[in-house]
């Protein structure tokens, strides 16, 4: 027997109750639908936190000199004393297809002063045009405006700002220890304060434009110690790193290329606790859908026993019943699918261009030192598109197991002639 | 958290008292000396007094060297006034102690800044002393039981080696100090710090005895980092006066600001 | 009507019964989502607990008394006296507050340095009381080398892993700490590390110096003071209360003391809370959606598929308003007794098999850290009073939605077009 003849009687079957046959595939499309969305909740939590705790400051991969981590010296600059060739290194860097930007740092520790005030603070020279492709500190801001490339000014932290007592416009002191053994000293404007929700960023960093910093510790415009770079897609910065490398090792001497995944080995951890709670969903919702499904199945099934009865008598073996109900159940999870793809895919879509704001539900937070927002965005869960669709048949299929074994077993002649 | 690493930089900023040990010493040859009494000797000469000189500190670091000559004004322990004179680019800055207070003056941007109690262990002026060094004030005898661990003639020189460890409750970060001392005139010629696992840190090297305002002083001292054997910080003397009357309204922000060399 | 409604409660009934097993499988479907959420709760909740203890054992505790302004100044200057610290106690120890609060820990707290031959680092110095600070924050059974702190001790410090690295410590060194004593003056003391401990978290690990009480009020000349006083309490859910019990307390003993709650002293692990909060918000949500339209779907059809049945019932003399509220009866009663089974089966299946905690270390390497906590990879189950009163509204709720529309079906039918159709 072919199977095409099942098929056709499993459709019309389908289509004979229709409102039947649309509860029970709602009732598995929403299923798929909960959960696939969730997942790409889930996702989009951790893809929050991943990209805001890279992409705050730190970028998705860390370009150093070999010995520059953990002292942070002053002196190791990438490429040594004789420093690097930043534009080129950059050009480089920016050549690899995942990078989507890459933008020079200066680090400095020293002094801020004001008044009667004074706190130790981390210095960092940006790239002001450059920066903010890479990261979103100089997006984070509070009061007053960017500071301006080639002028002594700065941004400082909310907590800081709080502790020096100053304002946009303020003048403060820097004072750092110079690469040359001198005291570098200066007055700086506050051109704005920002605030990141980080309490340590926010009390301890200052940020320089890169060339004044440079003036300000004695080192020349060629010296750095930091590529920051950022990636289109975070996950792709461990293999990324790898090719960096290999790029700049023959140009760039004993460079360090570290892919965020090494530097805060803490968010991937959160990150695969996050997902591996998808099963946990997965079996939660379909456990429940067996049930819904089975039940309703149980009742079609129930209801045509006479016709199940009128095809033994007609010659088909129990073996072929059991076929035709499967094959219901099959048509059936093939439908919800369509369904519940049809209903999920847009809510992905949609969710991934703007999510819904639930700050009204509960204010923002750190976690892991990112900023984490509180909306329902969702990033594309990838494989538990085909995981969860999987779990839809074998509902389909589990729920259908009882109703097709009692169907199988109808006995043709008491059925027919009524009770 | 006294100790001669301490007394070294003190050397320099009130180098004056040297002499009255100086003094003592050649009034009252001594030997067969209890150890306690000879650290104590020279921690005296340590004290008290005005002074006011010129001095040069040489720093050798692995990344750069820098020489610069500085005017230094003291009064007891609790104050001094450091101005750097030259290079052109330091020039002006200065260094107040006062107390266990520490301000530096900036003439570029004209403005005092105290330095916070967590900067204090790093380094001044680029220097290898710390901030701290300059601050302390405790002596010598009340932080360490004192044995003599040598006596007797090291090359041509009378010397005693001393071995100083901490006493049970004091706040002092070596765990051991090794001084050598000149039985002469009870001129120190190095001392040695050591770390908790007996490591050497650091060794302090003094030289050039000559008379300077009337006194005896080491004119030379030199720092070594034991883990940077190539890098070094020296000071050098080159005039110092004593008992010059300085009152202590000298030592204020407002003289930090407004004196002129 | 009540006279009707008893007669429509018993044709209810007898129809469950009858259809013994449909009305098993469409409670089943209910039995099974409410066990599943009644579990997923407990759980939840058990984590959140675990995590805010986990928190505030290493921070401030549940709630902190402190003196004002300390909180944010964090000197010497603002600390609770001698006096002060006795009416703390005193109201501590009546009935009220005796019996939420779990355990307590008196601390002084100072910003200062810690200094060796080697380096110096930043430090928070926590002047504790070895005793009750054991079973306060647990940081004694973080220990890799050396022993905690004990009663007698005096010149010991406890200290974490990466300062003792930063440091060159290794038990019995030297390691001086220096701070602002309560004069204003800068002030050192010498301690011997006793022990190191290693949490994970950087911030601990780097930060954290623990010293005898005794020993950091002598150094400071804090004579009979402290900072704060932790508070750890038996629940979370009782923080409210203990704050507001404990300021009526403090000011009827004219102690000026301020009460946080962990939220306030503690915003970054509130803000970790708060997330998690939202994760389980958005699972539960999803969860509960998934259910009532299990459950909705179950009751629908066994309903829509007894329009002959109505219509028979119709027929023999039942008015429409009649029929439609035995409907109701018979769909509540469905999903109440099955969701109560539900919830009563999942609170006990997780009483039974997870009450000492379900262990998920498989999936992780190691101790998971996060906002300043440990978390252990063992999840103790909650149970509470209000997830019980939510699932309760929430099956009593779904029963009501799920009947509504059969309901208002049921009234609908003709009797003479339902005694057509073919069952």
């Amino acid at each position: 027997m072919r199977a095409t003849p099942w098929r056709r009687i499993g459709w019309r079957n389908l289509g004979r109750n229709r409102r039947r046959t649309l509860f029970t595939l709602g009732g598995l499309a929403i299923s798929y639908t909960a959960v696939v969305v969730m997942a790409g909740l889930g996702r989009g939590m951790v893809a929050e936190m991943v990209g805001n705790g890279t992409g705050l400051f730190s970028g998705q991969i860390q370009i150093h000199a070999a010995e520059y981590l953990p002292e942070r010296s002053l002196y190791s600059t990438i490429g040594g004393r004789s420093g690097l060739n930043v534009a080129a290194t950059l050009a480089a860097v920016e050549a690899d297809p995942s990078v989507d930007a890459a933008a020079p740092r200066v680090y400095a520790g020293g002094l801020v002063s004001s008044g009667e005030a004074t706190v130790a603070a981390g210095f960092v020279g940006v790239d002001l045009a450059l920066e903010p492709k890479v990261s979103t500190l100089l997006e984070s801001g509070l009061r007053g405006r960017h500071p301006r490339s080639g002028r002594n000014e700065l941004w400082i932290g909310q907590e800081m700002a709080r502790q020096l007592r100053v304002e946009p416009d303020d003048e403060i002191v820097l004072v750092a220890a110079a690469a040359d053994g001198s005291l570098g000293n200066d007055l700086f404007q506050v051109a704005g304060i920002f605030s990141t929700g980080i309490a340590d960023v926010d009390r301890s960093l200052a940020l320089v434009p890169i060339d004044a910093l440079q003036t300000l510790v004695a080192l020349e415009p060629d010296r750095i110690h930091e590529v920051a770079v950022r990636l289109a897609d975070p996950w792709e910065a461990p293999p990324t790193a790898v090719r960096l490398s290999a790029a700049l090792g023959s140009g760039v001497l004993d460079s360090e290329v570290q892919p965020w995944t090494e530097l805060y080995p803490e968010i991937v951890q959160y990150a695969e606790l996050f997902i591996s709670v998808e099963w946990l969903l997965i079996a939660i919702v379909f456990v429940i859908a067996v049930f819904g499904v089975a039940n309703t199945m149980l009742m079609a099934t129930f209801e045509r026993r006479r016709e199940f009865a009128l095809l033994r008598a007609l010659g088909a073996t129990p073996r072929t019943v059991l076929r035709l109900v499967f094959t219901e159940a099959v048509l059936l999870g093939g439908v919800s699918l369509i369904c519940g793809m049809m209903i999920t895919f847009p809510i992905l879509v949609w969710w991934q261009h703007s999510p819904p704001d639930m700050s009204w539900l509960y204010g923002g937070f750190t976690m892991a030192g990112g900023l984490v927002r509180p909306t329902l965005r969702v990033e594309y869960p990838g494989a538990i598109v085909f995981t969860a669709a999987i779990a839809l048949f074998a509902t389909a299929l589990l729920a259908a197991t009882f109703p097709a074994i009692r169907s199988s077993r109808v006995a043709p002649a008491e059925t027919l002639m009524g009770r | 958290m006294w100790s001669p690493f301490c007394a070294a930089i003190r050397s320099v900023v009130c180098a004056g008292a040297f002499t009255v040990g100086a003094i003592a010493a050649l009034a009252s040859p001594l030997s067969g000396q209890e150890p306690r009494e000879i650290v104590d000797r020279v921690d005296q000469l340590l004290r008290g007094e005005s002074s006011r000189g010129v001095v040069e500190m040489e720093v050798v670091s692995s990344h750069w060297e820098r020489t610069r000559t500085m005017r230094i004004w003291s009064l007891g322990t609790e104050y001094a006034l450091i101005r750097i004179v030259s290079p052109k680019k330091d020039a002006g800055t200065a260094t107040l102690k006062a107390g266990d207070e520490i301000w530096n003056y900036l003439p570029r941007v004209d403005r005092a800044i105290k330095i916070p109690t967590s900067l204090m262990s790093s380094s001044w002026m680029g220097s290898h002393f710390t901030n701290d060094d300059l601050v302390k004030e405790h002596r010598l005898i009340d932080d360490y039981a004192i044995e003599t661990s040598y006596e007797g003639l090291r090359g041509t020189i009378a010397v005693w080696e001393l071995d100083l460890t901490p006493l049970p409750e004091a706040p002092v970060i070596w765990e051991r100090i090794l001084y050598q001392v000149r039985k002469r005139d009870f001129m120190p010629v190095w001392a040695k710090f050591y770390d908790e696992r007996n490591a050497l840190v650091r060794t302090l090297h003094w030289s050039e005895y000559r008379t300077m305002g009337g006194r005896l002083v080491p004119t030379i001292l030199t720092v070594i980092p034991a883990d940077q054997p190539e890098e070094r910080t020296e000071i050098r003397y080159l005039e110092l006066e004593f008992d010059v009357g300085l009152e202590e309204s000298f030592f204020s922000l407002r003289f930090l600001r407004e004196q002129a060399d | 009507m009540s006279v009707h409604v008893s007669i429509l409660t018993r044709l209810a009934l007898r129809n469950l019964r009858r259809q013994t097993r449909r009305s098993l499988l469409s409670g089943l479907a209910m039995v099974v989502g409410l066990a599943l959420l009644a579990f997923s709760r407990a759980l939840a909740a058990g984590a959140h607990e675990d995590w805010i203890e986990a928190g505030v054992r290493l921070s401030g505790g549940h709630v902190t008394v402190e003196a004002p302004h300390f909180h944010a100044r964090k000197t010497l200057s603002y600390r609770i006296s001698g006096d002060e610290l006795r009416a703390v106690n005193d109201a501590l120890s009546t009935a009220g507050l005796a019996a939420d609060v779990r355990s307590s820990a008196v601390r002084l707290e100072i910003q200062g340095l810690a200094s060796t031959a080697v380096s110096a680092a930043p430090v928070t110095v926590l002047g504790v009381q070895p005793g009750s600070e054991r079973d306060f924050s647990h940081l004694a059974e973080r220990l890799i080398n050396g022993r905690y702190l004990a009663e007698n001790d005096r010149l010991h410090a406890y200290i974490g892993e990466k300062l003792a690295e930063r440091l060159g410590l290794g038990i019995d060194s030297r390691l001086i700490l220096t701070a602002q004593d309560a004069e204003g003056e800068i002030s050192g003391q010498l301690t011997r590390v006793a022990g190191i401990f290693r949490t994970g978290i950087p911030e601990v690990d780097e930060r954290r110096v623990e010293i005898p009480i005794g020993m950091a009020r002598e150094w400071l000349g804090a004579d009979g003071s402290a900072t704060s006083v932790a508070l750890l309490l038996g629940s979370s859910d009782r923080v409210q209360d203990v704050v507001a019990r404990l300021d009526h307390e403090l000011s009827s003993r004219d102690a000026d003391l301020e009460v946080l709650t962990w939220r306030e002293a503690s915003p970054g692990l509130d803000a970790a809370i708060r997330m998690d909060d939202f994760g389980d918000w958005v699972f539960h949500s999803i969860t509960l959606v998934v259910v009532a339209l299990a459950v909705v779907n179950t009751i629908l059809m066994s309903v829509l598929y007894r329009v002959r049945e109505f219509g028979v019932v119709r027929a023999l003399g039942l008015t429409r308003t009649e029929t439609g509220v035995q409907v109701l009866i018979e769909g509540l009663l469905l999903s109440v007794a099955s969701g109560l089974l539900g919830i009563a089966l999942g609170l006990a299946l997780t009483w039974i098999f997870f009450r000492d905690g379900l262990d998920y270390s498989f999936l992780l390497e190691e101790g998971f850290r996060a906002a300043g906590t440990i978390m252990e990879p063992i999840v103790r189950p909650r149970f509470h009073v209000s997830q019980l009163i939510g699932s309760l509204a929430f099956v009593f709720g779904i029963g009501i939605l799920a009947s509504a529309y059969p309901a208002f079906r049921a009234t609908r039918i003709e009797v003479a077009d339902a005694m057509k159709f073919e069952a």
